[in-house]
Order: structure tokens, then sequence, then C-alpha cells
């Protein structure tokens, strides 16, 4: 009864923190002067911009899917199934775009590309002005969407390869060469990881909203943002929010119908047999130089700006005066998310994996639904719902925050928990109860110390994207609550270059931090576990 | 002479799993590979096959030297070698009937000749009306009978199994042990079966080899291996 109470409290908090907002800004949507109307969605569906705006959204989801594809997946198989030298180091510094917030990546090319920027410093301004229009509209865009959102498709390519059984690989190879083997066994093999990668970035792309603002591409989550916040007109808002929401929803739909009983899970993740390693031979080069080119080109390119942009003492020291208290805030914030995420994670990934409940089902479609959501709309609706007298306690303070990032992120707790009690056997709990053990004592006692090292992962995972949201922040933050992605988003139009630089270095650092720290616990934890 | 290995040596990881193996196989012969888990017999198995390359040593198929000292000299498509694994990996996007073809067709068979021999191993195992069903709706005996009518298909000189019985019953394990040596005679393949269970590798073999720690600790026939295995249990 305890079990069920905890998992129906979860349930119910995930509904009233998460889905209530949404339902509450389409229903709202719906209305207009107090009476049910339609006109919202006449006014916004006869505008040729909307339209425009709809087609410029798609069209970028569209290309970032393909392209992150094209160029993800040759990445991932170089890195898992080849002799590729430095194919660690390589598939490490593909992945750091993934972490630091997409908009400073905008920032860094920018400054690279932009009328003053340093090509055009290098080269003469008439060269500026024409990188500069390649940067700011659609190509700029897409450039930066591919870069921030590549490590999704290289990770998940990766991720699905490991699991392929290498003797369904060597089966074929009895007949074939590797390339065939690739062709006809591998790729088929993992095409559900291929679908899930080009559905993430495609969702993505489609709720952005730091990079097409930054360079000034008009899509439906800017339009959303920029109604709301500059006009304070909440129905067009709302109303322009609804085609995101099911367009997402539409994707999920099919994800759910398509993809969910196509995955084939072939052997456990960190199988002792070794992996089949298609050589490379004589093209090693050509492809060695190839990798190098990319990673240069989305990694080390703007990486580098920031830091050649940021380079004096006086910078820094002006972006930490100015930005002390949005960077503690954003550490308090993301540590606070983060733990509350690993909560709610914790009983529906437990509720997802052991089916504790009839609609366990539909409570993680829930959670996906609103991670897929944009940003921006999740926080119109927690505005919508919680800015009246009676909840203000909420609205003005950091618990609005905490509740975007419940509303936005619980997916992620929920899915890292749910494989970390995949792994964890049923009669593990059961021994427990057999010993007369109640559930508090078996969660406490068997369930978290089981799942701390999941739970550990789950809260590096939630804290990092919590650090880096702007979408929900920039909608719903109280005043003197900025986070420092705000705060460099506000400061972007009207401050000089290299303090906006090493806020951003200093961003990434903060993001770095808890991985650096991951990391020396597990040299750690090796050393100690070698001595002994 | 169809196999020989002469000297071979390998290890993982400085941990040495073969330990200078030497062995002469016949043609038409059927060996069985008997040891305990972790011995090296699948190691062995999967060098013939040439998934893996001997660190030391020479490895002759069919009087051409496929591996020599660490070098791979012929990939594993060239060696006319079947193979039905230990999870018979059948691949669960294609068919049963795709399943047979992918081989076929990548040695350029042509479409009829590869639809007769196709039709003709599934009939021999029995399996004609599973043509168009995929792997996961097999059970766990007509996926055994896919596995090695796959191997079959290619029309291999030497068949290698790695255990393929061992997630069966008993009873079925009994029958399919019986098709496996009528389906042998009939190909006139040379036979490696690899297994750690002695009834299994009795009633196959007609030569076995006994290994342990990665070294061969006895060759014989059934006779002299079933004395040897009583022997040394009634030291």
């Amino acid at each position: 009864m305890a079990k069920r109470l905890t998992l129906y409290i979860t349930i119910f908090l995930l509904i009233g923190i998460g889905l209530a907002p949404v339902i509450s800004i389409f229903i709202k949507s719906l209305f207009v002067d107090g009476e049910f109307s339609l006109q919202n969605y006449g006014t916004l569906f006869q505008s040729d911009r909307e339209w425009r705006l709809l087609f410029n959204s798609l069209t970028l989801a569209g290309a970032t899917t393909l392209i992150t594809l094209l160029l993800g997946v040759p990445l991932g198989m170089l890195f898992t199934k080849t002799d590729l030298p430095l194919k660690r180091l390589f598939a490490i510094l593909f992945v750091i775009p993934l972490i630091i917030p997409s908009y400073i990546l905008a920032i860094a090319w920018f400054y690279c590309l932009g009328r003053s920027g340093i090509v055009a410093i290098i080269f003469n301004v008439d060269f500026g002005i024409i990188t500069s229009n390649l940067l700011f509209g659609f190509a700029g865009t897409l450039f930066v969407m591919v870069s921030a959102l590549l490590p999704i498709v290289i990770i998940l390519t990766m991720t699905y390869l490991r699991m392929v059984n290498p003797n369904l690989e060597e089966a074929a190879r009895l007949h074939c060469s590797w390339t065939m083997v690739l062709r006809k066994i591998t790729i088929p093999l993992i095409y559900p990881g291929i679908a899930l990668a080009a559905l993430i970035v495609f969702i993505l792309t489609l709720g952005e909203f730091g990079v097409p603002s930054s360079l000034r591409f008009d899509v439906y989550s800017v339009e959303s943002f920029t109604r709301f916040s500059a006009f304070y007109d909440f129905n067009t808002a709302t109303t322009a929010a609804m085609p995101l929401g099911i367009i997402t929803f539409i994707v999920l739909i099919v994800e759910r119908l398509f993809l969910r009983k196509k995955t084939f899970i072939f052997r456990a993740a960190g199988s002792e047999k070794t992996m089949v390693m298609a050589p490379l031979g004589r093209t090693k080069p050509f492809f060695m130089a190839a990798v190098s080119i990319l990673v240069f080109i989305l990694v080390i390119v703007p990486l580098g700006v920031l830091l050649y942009k940021s380079v004096s003492f006086s910078a820094y020291a002006e972006a930490f005066i100015r930005s002390i208290g949005s960077i503690m805030r954003s550490l308090v914030y993301a540590s606070v998310g983060a733990t509350c995420l690993v909560v709610f994670g914790f009983f529906l990934g437990y509720l997802l994996e052991r089916r504790a409940l009839k609609f366990s089902f539909a409570a993680d479609s829930i959670a996906i639904f609103l991670f897929a959501l944009p940003g921006t709309v999740i926080g119109i609706g927690l505005i919508s719902l919680w800015n009246t007298p009676g909840t203000n306690f909420i609205y003005a303070s950091m618990g609005i925050i905490i509740f975007g990032y419940i509303a936005q992120y619980t997916a992620l707790g929920e899915r890292v928990l749910a494989a970390t009690f995949s792994h964890l056997p049923h009669s593990m709990e059961e021994a427990g109860q057999i010993a007369g053990a109640d559930w508090f004592r078996r969660l406490f006692k068997i369930l978290i110390p089981l799942a701390k090292r999941g739970m550990a992962a789950a809260w590096l995972i939630c804290f990092i994207f919590c650090l880096r949201d702007i979408g929900i922040t920039m909608m719903v933050y109280p005043p003197a609550h900025d986070t420092l992605p705000v705060r460099i988003f506000t400061l972007m139009a009207n401050s000089p270059d290299d303090l906006i630089s090493a806020l951003c270095v200093i961003m990434i650092i903060i993001t770095l931090l808890p991985l650096f720290g991951l990391w020396l616990a597990n040299k750690c934890a090796k050393k100690a576990s070698t001595l002994g | 002479m169809i196999i020989k290995i002469d000297n071979v040596y390998k290890s993982y990881n400085k941990n040495l799993v073969i330990k200078g193996i030497s062995i002469d196989i016949e043609k038409g012969e059927r060996i069985v590979i008997l040891g305990p888990s972790g011995c090296g017999k699948t190691t062995l198995l999967r060098m013939i096959a040439g998934f893996i390359h001997p660190d030391k040593g020479k490895l002759i198929i069919d009087g051409r030297i496929v591996a020599d000292n660490g070098k791979c000299i012929i990939e594993p498509e060239n060696r006319h070698v079947g193979m039905v694994f230990q999870d018979l990996a059948l691949w669960p996007h294609m068919s049963s009937y795709k399943n047979l073809e992918f081989g076929l067709k990548a040695k350029n068979i042509p479409k009829m000749e590869r639809r007769k021999r196709i039709d003709e191993i599934f009939e021999k195992v029995q399996m004609d009306r599973f043509k168009n069903v995929h792997p996961g709706e097999l059970s766990g005996g007509q996926q055994q009978r896919i596995a090695l009518a796959r191997a079959l298909v290619m029309r291999p000189t030497i068949l290698l199994m790695d255990e393929p019985l061992s997630s069966l019953d008993t009873d079925l394990s009994l029958i399919l042990r019986k098709e496996i040596l009528k389906l042998q005679e009939e190909f006139a393949i040379t036979l490696i079966y690899v297994t750690h269970d002695r009834e299994e590798a009795f009633s196959l073999a007609t030569r076995i080899v006994v290994m342990d720690s990665g070294m061969i600790q006895k060759t014989g026939t059934v006779k002299e291996i079933s004395e040897y295995i009583y022997n040394a249990s009634h030291k």
C-alpha cells in the first residue's frame, strides 16, 4: 500500500507540475474574453507570417536531422567499429558541444564570422559582411544546430553498435567483406537507434530557442517567446505555442507506434566479448584527416574563439563582479533541480521498469511528451497556471524555475534510473519482502543502495541539463532570480565581447566541473580497488 | 589433410589462452574439441574461422596458409568455412530464407541457383514451411535447424560448430545430434565441434581432442578418450 501510494503521489505531482500547465494554456487558447472561441486559431492560420514560421521551423528541424544523421552515423561507426587512431579522444571532443549551451556556440561563431569578427579582421570587411550574412539566417542557424546536436547521433549510434551481438556480424563475415557486413547487417540492426536519434534531434531543433533567436532566424519557439515577453500578448503566444505541441505529439505517437516495438536488444551492455573491428587499412589517413578537420571546425574553432576573445584578466574580473549572483544561483538551482529530478526519476523509473502500476506506460508517455515539448511552451504554461495571487509564493520564487526543470527534464532521470533498475534482479527486493521488510525499509536499505551509481549518473545528467537551460528559465525567472545562461543572453546585446566571452568560458567550466569531479572520483575508486 | 594447426599461440592482455597447439585434421573427420569453460576451445575455433589470428604459429586450410605468425593471410570470407554459433547468430531483421540467401548473394550466385540450393536445404532440415518466418518467431529447435541450413547452403568444406546445442533440452538435443551426423555424412564435410559435454562429444566424434588451460591434454578415438577420462577420474 505504501509503495502504491508513493508511486501515485509521484505521478500526481508530475501531472500537477508538468502536464497541468500545458493543458491550462490549451484551454485558455480556446477562450476569448471569457467565451469559447476558435478565433485565436483562425487568426493564427490566416496569417502568412505564421505559416512561414511553421515552414521555417520544420525546414530547420528537418535539415538539422538529415545532416546530423549523415555525419553522426558514419562518425559513430568510425569510433566504435574501426581501428581509427585517437578515436576515444575524438569521441570526447565531439561530445563537448552537447554539454555546453547551444547558444554559446552561436555567440562563438558570431565572434568568428560576424561583420567585425575574426574572419573580417584577418581578411577584410567585405568578406566579413558575406560571412555575417551567411551566419545570420537559415544557413548559420542550421550549422550551429548541427554542431550542437551532432553528439546525440554519435552517442546513440555508438551505444546501439555496442549492443549488437558480434556473432551476428561474424556470421556474415564468413561470406563477405567488412563493408558489406556494415551495410547489410550492422546498419539495419541499428535502425531503431538511428531513428531514435533522428527523432530526438528533430524535436530538440523544433523547440530550440537560444540559437535561432541569437542568429535572428524566425521560428515558432522564438515567436512564442517574443509575443509573450515583448508584447505580453498572452493569447497569441499560447496559440502560437500550440502547433509545436501538436507536432511534438504527432512525432511521439509515431515513435510509440513504430519504433518502440522494433528495438532489438542483442546483448547486455558491457558484455565481455570484444567487438569485431573493421580495419581501415590504406584509407586510415583519409578518415583521420576528415575527422580531424570536422573536429577542428565544429569544436576547436568555437572554443578557441571564446578563449581568444576572453583572454584578459579584467574581463574575467568584471564577469565575476557583474554575474557572481547569477553564477551562484545557476549552481544552486541546477543542484536543487537535479536532486528533485532524481527523486522523480527514481520512482518513475521504478514504475516503468517494474510495471508496478497499470498505467506505468501512461506516466512514461507524459514524461517523454514534456521532455519533447519546447521549453517556451512549458514556460508559458507555468506562468498561465501559477501567476495568481494565491500562488505568488511559487511564481515569485525559485520554485517556478524548479517546477520548469521538473516539467521538462523528468524523462531524463526516469530513463537513466529505469535502465539501472533493469540491471537489478527483482529477487533482490523480493528477498527483502520475504524477510518482512516494509516498502520504506526496502527502499532505503535495498533499492537506493543498489541504485546509487545510477542515481549519481542521473543527477549529473540532470544537473547539466538544468544548468544549460534557457528556454524555460528565460520565460519564468522572477526578478533577481536570473541564472548565468539568462544573464549572458540579456547582456549579449550591449556588452563588450571580452565580457561575454569570459562569461561563456565560465559557463563551460562550471558545466564541466561536475564531470571532472566524477572522473576524479572514478579514478580514486579504481585506485582504491586496485590497492585493496 | 584439410587442416593443419601448427604450434599456435594466442594471448589476450598478456594472458596466454592458447599455448602451442598443433593438430592435423583429415578430410571428412568429425573432430570434437572437449574441455571445460575457458580452456581455449572457442578461441581455437574462431582462429580457424579467421575472426582472430594466432600471435605465433601457422594455420593451413586445404593446402593454403591462412594465418602465419600474427598475420591474417586469407580473410574469413575466402576460407570456405561454415559456422554455427553458440547463440546461433541468426539475423533478426531477415526472414529464414533471407538468412540463407545472404551468403549466396555475397558470392554472386545467380538467382535461380540460389533458389534451388535454398529449397533443397530447407527440405533437408525439414523447415520448408518456415521460409518466410523471422528467427524471433521460431522455436529453439527450429532456429537451430535454420542456423545449420545457413551454414550448409554455402557448401563449405569445413563446418565449425561452437556448442550449438547447449541451450536446448536433452530430448531435442539428441534428435538434433542425429540430424547433424546425417547431414555431415550426406555433405561429406569435415566437422569441428566444440563442447564441454562428454556425452555429446562421444556421440558425435570420430576423434576427440581434450583441451585444458590452453593446451591439448589428449587426442584419440572415442574409445581411447573414454578410457583416458575413466582412468583419470579413478586415479
